[in-house]
């Protein structure tokens, strides 16, 4: 088959190794991006102009740059001009948490702001307060409204973590690099297998969340 | 729908006697007032110095074209749009502008056109909520009232059914339980039925109807002009955002304004060359 | 943010732009991969001194760890390769332990200036551009130009080029060489490797020139293929890195390279992690460096 080598040495553990530092960026990444996400959200239904232009003046800032420039400004960056020397896998953190926040901000928004006036009104004239308005009435519903889309986040921070590879962090597709590199020569086919490899444990990964995801929608719009 | 219903069935105690005159139950004390009351929005003048009362146990509905600032009327009275001027009372006591408290909120109900109940919760959940949260009522307590209010307006088995399951008739039902768990002191519907199938329409105002007997104050914003006429104390109708006419149940067969006629006439049909 | 000058983070943005940008050129091979890398180096003296490093017990040395033969982890996911061996060395000769840190070409300047490593071991080319930045050992490699082509029309010098059409790969050593001091070989040239090795497989051009350790690694593994020119043009010489002004652990890798030439050191590292790649037709010396004496 030409496939044996991923069965060689200690082949399959480093890939896992790999996946397992995919996962843990990713995962942390994710759990400090909801609450600073749903903070942003918040905010950004406020009406005060001056908080509006900054949070959009973020929002558009971490759209606008690459995740590769992040991670370098972070990484690198940071070492340079202010000495604070984070390891590969804090900066990534670092960096996929201001990311994640960001895009889970304008999600929470549009969730908030996809609930119906009359939601509001109809909670004012039962008697509850802003506070019980938005605690009971809106953010139940927002929340189920922002499930799916924030599941389709969490793949796309578990597919861009490859790029952590370029600030020195060994993980998945770097293990996959250096795996089709070892065997260039005794396996021809290697590259393909490897990439083939790679695939099925992103996919491992990402097919249930976005299998999730659907199943989220569909309840949804029950 | 010539008799009305309501003839029909003794009232009950709190339920004020059948009002023939134009003007609101002499000698009592009216539970909801508004003075004056002027809504602008931007130029626009829609509400131009109401001045209206409603009696203890009287139903009094407000018609007129669209637009004419019915529904405005009810948002401005429960608060949902600030007032630019004038003042609205409860019990005497103003609840307008920085008055208005989270209880005086809840001392009025209302209903909307697109019954807005909360998706998220089932039927039972709907009703408890208010009253657990801002009265403080057990959770037993609140959901035995639930029920009952359910079993009242014919949906007790559908309790813990989510409202989009539910028919747009049986909605609205639960939306009027929904207020009424809060036992307003008078209760406001913004053409709660303008939103239904044909169908569904008389199941809901048959629930109307029996509230009515059961002598439940109520200002009710309508373009059902049978069920209007069937259920009202009195009829006050809205124009350009003045109070053109007011008067009783004969408003809609003996109108006495030109504005009243005209805008009675939309109703009519009548095929050219056959008698009316 | 307040804590930040404003200039500070105008100067942190700015500085890892300019290194993104040399991430872009990475692809291009050569000795420009990462010429618009930072300009900060002179900021932080935060490299860690020899004394530091065996302090802390720990040396970090950033190598390529998909680069066969250099720098590469192998089925054991261990690191090897020839500039894995010198590295090896220089850890036992501290007395350290040691931390790899996986690297790219574009991001080997951006490591040192950062203090995230304390030496970069990652077939370095030496270039004046990178001297500004970090400070280089003496050299243990050198690289020149080859030229491969089809064992039956082998070139074996520049002058078998006549009426022929070489290939390059546009934007490396190779170019500029040729059109320099041979502006009459008539080039074809291409934006990727892969092309112009297949311009050269299906006959488009006569021979293809690039760095020899490129065509000699190749030529191995196709038959019917040689290089008929293994050392052209100037020598290229790859050499240790680490931070700028960091003298003492500069002066111990240059007194190691120096040392080790009594035990023919880098011949041995050669025997066992390139020639493996290259073959027994090529003389080890063409591309070995002993004590650091080109």
């Amino acid at each position: 088959m030409g496939a044996e080598f991923l069965l060689q040495g200690a082949t399959i553990k480093r890939l896992l190794v790999g996946l397992g530092v995919t996962l843990r960026i990713s995962l942390v990444s994710v759990a400090l991006s909801i609450p600073f996400g749903v903070l942003m959200g918040v905010l950004f239904t406020r009406k005060n102009r001056m908080l509006q232009v900054v949070l959009r003046a973020y929002l558009n800032f971490i759209r606008v740059m690459p995740q590769l420039v992040l991670l370098y400004v972070v990484f690198f960056g940071s070492a340079t001009t202010l000495g604070l020397n984070f390891s590969g896998e804090v900066a990534s953190i670092i960096v996929f948490t201001l990311w994640g926040a960001a895009e889970l901000g304008d999600l929470v928004r549009a969730a908030l702001e996809s609930i119906p006036r009359s939601q509001y009104d109809s909670s004012y004239v039962l008697g509850l307060t802003q506070r019980q308005t938005f605690l009971r009435v809106i953010l139940p519903q927002a929340l189920s409204r922002l499930l799916p889309p924030s599941v389709n986040l969490v793949t796309r921070i578990v597919k861009t973590t490859s790029l952590c590879m370029l600030i020195g962090v060994v993980e998945v597709v770097r293990v996959g690099q250096q795996i089709i590199d070892y065997y260039r020569f005794d396996y021809p086919q290697g590259a393909l297998w490897t990439y083939a490899t790679l695939a099925l444990l992103y996919f491992c990964i990402c097919w249930p969340l976005s299998m999730l995801s659907k199943w989220l929608e569909g309840r949804n719009t029950r | 729908m010539s008799d009305r219903t309501r003839a029909s069935i003794p009232a009950n105690s709190t339920s004020a006697p059948t009002a023939q005159s134009s003007a609101p139950l002499s000698g009592r004390q009216p539970v909801l007032e508004l003075r004056n009351v002027t809504k602008r929005f931007g130029p626009l003048t829609v509400l131009d110095g109401i001045d209206l009362s409603v009696a203890q146990g009287e139903v009094v509905v407000l018609v007129g074209p669209s637009g004419c600032g019915k529904s405005t009327l009810l948002r401005c009275t429960v608060g949902l749009e600030q007032i630019d001027g004038g003042e609205v009372l409860l019990d005497g006591e103003v609840v307008s502008g920085r008055e208005r408290t989270q209880q005086d909120r809840s001392r009025m109900g209302m209903v909307f056109q697109s019954y807005d109940l909360f998706p998220n919760m089932s039927v039972i959940d709907n009703v408890t909520l208010a009253p657990t949260i801002v009265r403080g009522q057990s959770q037993k307590d609140a959901r035995e009232k639930a029920k009952a209010l359910l079993a009242r307006v014919g949906l007790a088995d559908r309790a813990d059914a989510r409202p989009s399951t539910l028919s747009g008739g049986q909605q609205q039902r639960v939306a009027i339980c929904r207020a009424l768990a809060m036992e307003p002191e008078v209760l406001l519907l913004d053409e709660v039925t303008a939103a239904l199938d044909p169908e569904m329409v008389h199941e809901v105002l048959q629930v109307v109807l029996e509230l009515a007997d059961d002598g439940l104050t109520m200002l009710i914003v309508t373009h059902e002009m049978s069920f209007a006429q069937a259920i009202a104390d009195r009829v006050v109708m809205l124009d350009a955002g003045h109070i053109v006419e007011e008067g009783g149940p004969e408003f809609f067969t003996n109108p006495k304004t030109e504005r009243a006629k005209a805008f009675l006439r939309t109703f009519e049909f009548h095929r050219s060359g056959r008698d009316s | 943010m307040s804590t930040i000058s404003r200039r500070t983070f105008v100067k942190l943005f700015g500085s890892s732009v300019m290194t993104m940008a040399s991430l872009g050129m990475a692809g291009c091979g050569g000795s420009s991969e990462d010429a618009a890398a930072t300009d900060i180096a002179s900021d932080a003296e935060g490299f860690r001194t020899l004394d530091q490093i065996k302090e802390s017990g720990t040396v970090i040395i950033g190598v390529f760890s998909d680069k066969a033969p250099f720098g590469y982890v192998d089925d054991a996911g261990e690191y090897q390769g020839y500039d894995v061996e010198f590295a090896n060395r220089l850890v036992t000769d501290l007395g350290t332990q040691v931390e790899w840190v996986a690297t790219d070409p574009a991001n080997r300047v951006p490591f040192l200036e950062s203090n995230k490593v304390d030496i970069i071991l990652a077939n370095f080319t030496v270039t004046d551009e990178r001297a500004e930045k970090v400070d280089f050992s003496l050299p243990y490699m050198k690289v020149q130009l080859g030229v491969v082509s089809p064992d039956s029309a082998l070139v074996k010098s520049v002058d078998d080029l006549a009426g022929k059409t070489l290939i390059v790969v546009k934007g490396t050593t190779a170019e500029t060489f040729f059109e320099q001091e041979y502006p009459d070989v008539e080039l074809q040239k291409y934006d990727q490797y892969a092309d112009a090795y297949n311009a050269l497989l299906d006959g488009r051009g006569d021979a293809f020139s690039t760095d020899n350790t490129e065509v000699l690694a190749w030529a191995k593994e196709n038959p019917g293929f040689t290089v008929g020119i293994d050392a052209l043009g100037n020598e290229d010489t790859i050499a240790a890195a680490v931070a700028k002004g960091n003298d003492t652990l500069l002066g111990f890798i240059d007194d190691e390279i120096k040392a080790l030439a009594d035990e023919n050191f880098f011949h041995n590292a050669y025997d066992k992690t390139l020639a493996p790649v290259y073959g027994t037709d090529v003389d080890p010396d063409t591309l070995v460096v002993e004590g650091g004496a080109i």
